[in-house]
């Protein structure tokens, strides 16, 4: 069966990145552009197990105050220098890099929310990268 | 149908080794679990990059969740999205797969030849200074005035455009004008016109071998299906092959299955220059370490770089410091240490064929680790870098061992003529019979095994 992001993960997602990408100066809010339409394709090689994982804890994440979820993203990232090898610590640690890559992944890309017209994180880093096919 | 030769994945091993046996006139299946992408249909953007291209739609991670893995999943393999940098393996390297394997064949006269064949297969260029971008330049520039040996890479390439402009980091995703010449380019799409035959798409999970074929099991849009062939030669890469191998039921059999993996762990540390930098346009990446010093010391430099989903990736920073950072992207100055790591990881598989992987980094690691780290700030330091970020997260791109060859079958997995021990018409010819981590970029060396293979096979 195809991986597939419920509405309340999507909205645990779209809190998530917005604590990792937030509204700052040129840069806009992750909640504001990122193309969550988009979001199902970046998953569909995902090991079911591990993606049905991530959906759960999305949607825990989407019924959480936001001084709560911020407190975990913490403990995620502070994992990342954690020297505890154990189950909680490891786990923490993918979790981190599974939602940044997942966040990342529509923030810094093309795939931005249609509706949205300002300037994407993209343009704010001027990136620009030139295919020369033929 | 029986098959003279199934060769099941298609990378560097797989790619050059199922050419050289079509080209010999036998009957070749090569076998592959991803995708068929050409040219004109590899992803266009970094995120779909990711998600499509890689097992685990992305990347894989380590058990202790501190170091990802990165490995591709379609026709070409990893040689598709690695930078395709050309370097035969040196005394060193070689001399020590000898000692470790007891394979007398690991040296630098016998592998010659084959290295001579697979390059001459290939349109190879070596970079010169008028070719190097900025980042390459503060790199050089600053090795010279500390006494680092640097030198230019030499890369699979013919055609790259630079004149037009063209950016080459572009083509991690796929060289969309095929001048890369990875093994979909330099051997593939050769062996497909004189007659190979190629189906992807198809995940083998078993192989059953007896005495005089082979049996293949496997998966094709979920259909259960199986070829024969008179030999079988997996090239699935460290983790492919001893998955198929885990899964087969030799671990009871060859207690070292899965054993000595390595991976060559990379750290990436950016130098924040006030000038741009542009790291991603162009001939991205055109010189390394060439330092007898850093070699004898168990790492080496490279000035690489990645585009944005990446480079943030390597940050662990959240919300506006994180924006500060990524802000700098066209003014990031980049370097990795890449360390020749023991062997000490291990690919461990379950019945449902999922993998667990331990890779800790052992205090010999780490040491080589922070010897790379302390040089790479002295050149950031050098090339006036205003602020440098150490990112702690790493990550393997050469995955190696878990089906390593030597002579005893109670510490190795194939014999010295890559065949599995005990068995008469099963091969593995990857990175995986890799008997411990050479130090040096593994994509020559394993197309040259194949071409070693091939030659041994069609006599």
């Amino acid at each position: 069966m195809a991986n597939f992001f419920s509405t309340r993960a999507t909205k645990g997602l779209l809190n998530v990145g917005e604590i990792y990408c937030p509204k700052n100066g040129e840069f806009p809010s992750f909640k504001e552009a990122a193309g969550t339409a988009y979001l199902n394709n970046f998953v569909k090689n995902v090991p079911e197990d591990d993606f049905n994982s991530l959906s759960l804890v999305l949607a825990i994440f989407s019924f959480l105050p936001n001084f709560l979820l911020v407190w975990i993203i913490n403990l995620c990232t502070n994992a990342q220098n954690s020297p505890s090898d154990g189950l909680l610590y490891s786990n923490l640690r993918q979790l981190n890099l599974g939602l940044r890559g997942l966040c990342y992944s529509i923030y810094y890309s093309e795939f931005t929310n249609p509706n949205y017209k300002g300037k994407k994180a993209l343009d704010v880093l001027d990136y620009k990268l030139n295919r020369v096919t033929e | 149908m029986l098959y003279d030769f199934i060769v099941v994945g298609s990378g560097s091993g797989g790619g050059a080794l199922s050419y050289y046996l079509n080209k010999s006139g036998a009957k070749v299946l090569l076998l592959e679990a991803g995708k068929f992408y050409r040219k004109d249909t590899f992803p266009k953007t970094e995120a779909e990059t990711s998600a499509y291209l890689y097992w685990g739609g992305g990347i894989e991670f380590a058990k202790d969740g501190r170091m990802g893995f990165l490995r591709t999943k379609m026709v070409g393999g990893s040689s598709i999205v690695y930078q395709c940098l050309m370097d035969r393996f040196d005394d060193i390297a070689l001399n020590d797969w000898k000692n470790e394997s007891g394979v007398n064949w690991f040296t630098p006269e016998i592998m010659a030849p084959h290295y001579d064949q697979v390059e001459s297969d290939m349109v190879l260029h070596t970079f010169c200074r008028e070719e190097m971008r900025p980042n390459g330049i503060l790199f050089a520039d600053a090795c010279d005035k500390l006494g680092y040996k640097w030198g230019y890479l030499r890369r699979g390439q013919s055609n790259c455009a630079p004149e037009k402009d063209n950016d080459c980091t572009g083509c991690l995703g796929g060289c969309f004008r095929d001048s890369k010449q990875s093994s979909l380019v330099a051997f593939i799409q050769k062996a497909e016109k004189e007659g190979l035959e190629i189906i992807a798409e198809t995940e083998i999970y078993k192989v059953e071998p007896n005495k005089d074929t082979c049996k293949v099991h496997g998966f094709q849009n979920g259909k259960q299906v199986t070829f024969e062939g008179k030999k079988v030669i997996l090239s699935g890469g460290a983790f492919g092959s001893t998955r198929m191998m885990h899964m087969s039921g030799y671990k009871s059999k060859l207690p070292a299955l899965g054993k000595k993996f390595a991976s060559h762990p990379q750290f990436m540390w950016l130098g924040f220059q006030n000038e741009i930098v542009d790291a991603h346009k162009g001939m991205f990446q055109s010189v390394a370490s060439k330092d007898p010093n850093f070699r004898a010391q168990g790492f080496k430099l490279e000035n690489v770089f990645a585009s944005p989903i990446s480079i943030g990736m390597l940050m662990n920073e959240t919300g506006i410091e994180h924006q500060r950072l990524m802000k700098q992207y066209r003014y990031m100055q980049c370097i990795e240490v890449a360390v020749r790591d023991e062997n000490a990881g291990e690919i461990l598989c379950d019945n449902k064929g999922k993998l667990t992987v331990s890779k800790p980094l052992t205090d010999q690691d780490k040491t080589r680790r922070d010897k790379g780290h302390h040089a790479i700030e002295n050149i950031l330091n050098t090339s006036g870098a205003k602020e440098i970020y150490k990112s702690k997260f790493y990550f393997g791109l050469h995955l190696m061992g878990g089906c390593t060859m030597g002579v005893d079958g109670a510490t190795s997995v194939v014999n010295p003529d890559f065949q599995v021990h005990g068995e008469k018409t099963l091969y593995i010819a990857d990175s995986s019979i890799f008997p411990n981590a050479p130090g040096i970029n593994p994509g020559l060396t394993i197309k040259s095994l194949g071409h070693k293979l091939a030659q041994q096979l069609i006599k």
